[in-house]
């Protein structure tokens, strides 16, 4: 059984498709995504010339950041935000370009127009950061309490649900730790939390043919007459496609992560997700947000390599198998906005067609009575469909084994 | 070991494949004749189990084959009519993978490997992918995997397609060797790799055995019924439209023509000893063309 597995593994890897996939997603996700991300398109200097206006020294300009960040003491008072202002409204006077580049200017912008949404002069283009009074801006904590509570209301979650959450929220500690947000806020948003959904149609590609592609009569014949037959052969083919879309994903992530590690190093590692996302009421720090972000790819792509061994044992050739697994992921985010509430909640069930960045929703589902934090069940749900899948797989490979 | 088939049949909608047939087969080779659609790879699938009869049952030593499962498929060697390969691998390779699917271990297939590869001759091209091979090359690739769980009983249904005169000659030796305390049946309808080496042959005409027996015993029956006939050119031409011709050759003027007939065909005609062929011929000649 073993070493069928291991024949298996080995057939599904010498296929062109697969090593071209591979290569593509590699190349897409973390040379383009991660690291000339990193050093060039996200986070290099302004130069304002060239078609990406960036230049190819994000290194530096990243370690330049996190230095400028330490000055404000490392946690997030109104003292230290106030200070930020200050600091950024100077550098703008003083058209000091490059100590504008080092500030958090997103993260400061979005607390500005979250928290003190009356300082906002309509009349004027510019950035909030760049006129509000810096010695305005006091009760952070307070307003980032009315705000949460707020934005529940606005929701419709009132009640026991608000109650929920407010409880989750009580635990995020205060005053946050500061350290320059901007690097993990692509992290968290873009880098793991976006991948999934790419991996996907890689995934789809790859494993389509698993069972599809042994429709030839002359090698279905030969598996039926021999002793392992076609059951172990289903098994070996199973374990095959999970173990592929656990390679798939460890070659994306390490590479990712090596990519990270490189460029941010390990600073801001404690720092809590709502640094990014002020509203998000969960009590993690980013390092645990992108543990979840890989861990939702992870358990999604394991979810959906299920589904699609599922449909290319059922489905009479790989191009419908791969058009049908693919159809399984983009169909319910395409109709996203034309489904009903509860629906577009059910939907984020299937595997990797949500995201890790459901990390930061404030989203609840009610089971039997009782709620639940929706990324709890965005996590497992997904594995278990994918699982569920598994033994429909061999039971449509047996009935297409017929002669 | 005896491996039996009880009033076998098998319907594809209303076409008949397999007519209520009925043999035993022991050790030996059995040689399988019919002209295409006769219902021989259809008998064969149904002899691996591979195929479910619509009615009647397969034994091996008096135990029902689909209940044995993988008891069975372990002693079972088969080389399908239309071989299946994965084109990007190496005979070596592939040949690997079979083992696996038979369930050998890697240690002990990886030797038997290698001996079939020399046993076929493709020890020097194992390294090669097959789809560089060609027809007769991969058909040997086909033998070898058929054989590689050394099994009591081996199927092969024609395998010696596409194979060149001195391989088809390697072949029938090495299936000779091979039988001894085994079950082998092959299909074909090259008479003549049969009539080698075949210790007995089963005829089937539109999924019914219409003859069997050892080749002497088949060749009796087509005694009396071959006859050769020298006549002009123009009149080879009408003994062609009008009788069944196994044979022509030329002699000097005059046409040699090998006439299969149950009377004296012409005043002119001797009669001649017979072969597995003629009688062949005799059973097929008009559904195979010949005439």
């Amino acid at each position: 059984m073993m070493e069928l597995f291991l024949l298996e593994h080995r057939k599904l890897w010498r296929r062109g498709t697969t090593k071209v996939c591979v290569f593509v997603c590699f190349v897409y996700a973390v040379l383009f995504g991660s690291v000339l991300s990193f050093q060039w398109f996200s986070f290099g200097s302004s130069n304002h010339t060239d078609s990406f206006g960036n230049n190819f020294d994000g290194y530096r300009m990243i370690r330049d950041c996190q230095e400028y960040s330490r000055a404000f003491g490392g946690e997030l008072t109104d003292e230290s935000f106030q200070q930020m202002v200050r600091d950024y409204q100077e550098a703008e006077a003083a058209h000091m370009d490059r100590r504008l580049q080092l500030t958090d200017r997103q993260g400061i912008q979005g607390w500005l127009e979250a928290l003190y949404p009356e300082l906002k002069d309509s009349s004027s283009l510019k950035l909030m950061v760049s006129y509000v009074d810096p010695d305005e801006l006091t009760g952070f904590y307070e307003r980032r309490q009315q705000a949460v509570g707020t934005f529940l209301e606005i929701s419709g979650q009132e009640g026991r649900e608000k109650e929920y959450l407010m409880q989750m929220e009580q635990s995020v500690q205060k005053p946050f730790r500061y350290e320059w947000t901007e690097g993990w806020s692509a992290v968290l948003s873009t880098i793991a939390g976006e991948t999934g959904t790419v991996m996907a149609v890689f995934l789809a590609i790859v494993l389509s043919p698993l069972f599809a592609g042994e429709r030839r009569d002359g090698i279905k014949v030969l598996m039926l007459t021999t002793k392992n037959g076609w059951r172990k052969t289903a098994f070996a083919k199973i374990l095959t496609g999970l173990c592929f879309a656990l390679e798939f994903f460890a070659v994306i992530a390490a590479g990712q992560v090596a990519s990270q590690l490189f460029f941010l190093g390990t600073a801001g590692w404690d720092m809590p997700i709502q640094n990014i996302k002020l509203i998000a009421v969960a009590p993690m720090n980013m390092l645990q947000a992108e543990i979840y972000e890989y861990a939702f790819t992870l358990l999604g792509m394991i979810g959906y390599a299920g589904i699609v061994m599922l449909l290319s044992a059922a489905a009479g050739s790989s191009v419908l198998a791969m058009v049908s697994s693919l159809a399984a992921v983009l169909v319910p985010t395409s109709l996203e906005n034309y489904l009903p509430f509860w629906l577009q909640k059910a939907k984020d069930l299937i595997p990797l067609v949500g995201t890790g960045t459901d990390i930061f929703r404030t989203n609840t589902l009610c089971i039997f009575g009782r709620y639940i934090w929706s990324p709890y069940l965005l996590i497992t749900i997904p594995v278990l469909i994918g699982m569920l899948c598994v033994p429909f797989a061999v039971k449509g490979w047996a009935r297409r084994m017929r002669v | 070991m005896e491996l039996s088939i009880d009033r076998l049949t098998k319907h594809y909608g209303r076409k008949i494949a397999v007519d209520c047939v009925s043999a035993s087969f022991k050790p030996g080779l059995y040689g399988l004749l019919g002209a295409n659609g006769a219902g021989k790879t259809t008998l064969m699938r149904m002899l691996c189990a591979v195929l479910e009869a619509t009615s009647g049952e397969v034994f091996l030593d008096k135990k029902e084959v689909t209940a044995m499962g993988a008891d069975y498929r372990d002693l079972l060697g088969y080389l399908p009519q239309e071989f299946g390969y994965y084109p990007g691998y190496t005979a070596m390779e592939f040949l690997m993978y079979i083992a696996a699917l038979k369930g050998i271990p890697r240690d002990i297939a990886k030797k038997r490997v290698r001996e079939l590869l020399e046993v076929v001759g493709l020890e020097s091209v194992s390294g090669k992918k097959l789809r560089t091979f060609s027809g007769g090359m991969k058909q040997r690739v086909g033998i070898a995997q058929a054989l590689l769980n050394q099994p009591k009983i081996l199927i092969l249904d024609e395998p010696t397609a596409g194979l060149d005169p001195r391989e088809r000659v390697r072949f029938r030796n090495l299936l000779a060797d091979y039988a001894g305390e085994r079950i082998v049946l092959l299909s074909t309808h090259i008479v003549s790799d049969i009539e080698a080496i075949a210790d007995e042959v089963l005829m089937m005409k539109k999924g019914k055995f219409v003859l069997q027996g050892t080749i002497a015993e088949l060749t009796r029956k087509a005694a009396g019924k071959v006859w050769e006939l020298a006549v002009s050119p123009g009149e080879a031409r009408r003994w062609q439209d009008e009788a069944i011709v196994a044979n022509l050759r030329h002699e000097g003027e005059q046409v040699v023509l090998r006439i299969l007939s149950d009377t004296l065909p012409d005043g002119r005609a001797v009669p001649c000893e017979a072969s597995l062929e003629d009688l062949y011929l005799y059973y097929f000649g008009s559904e195979e063309g010949v005439r």
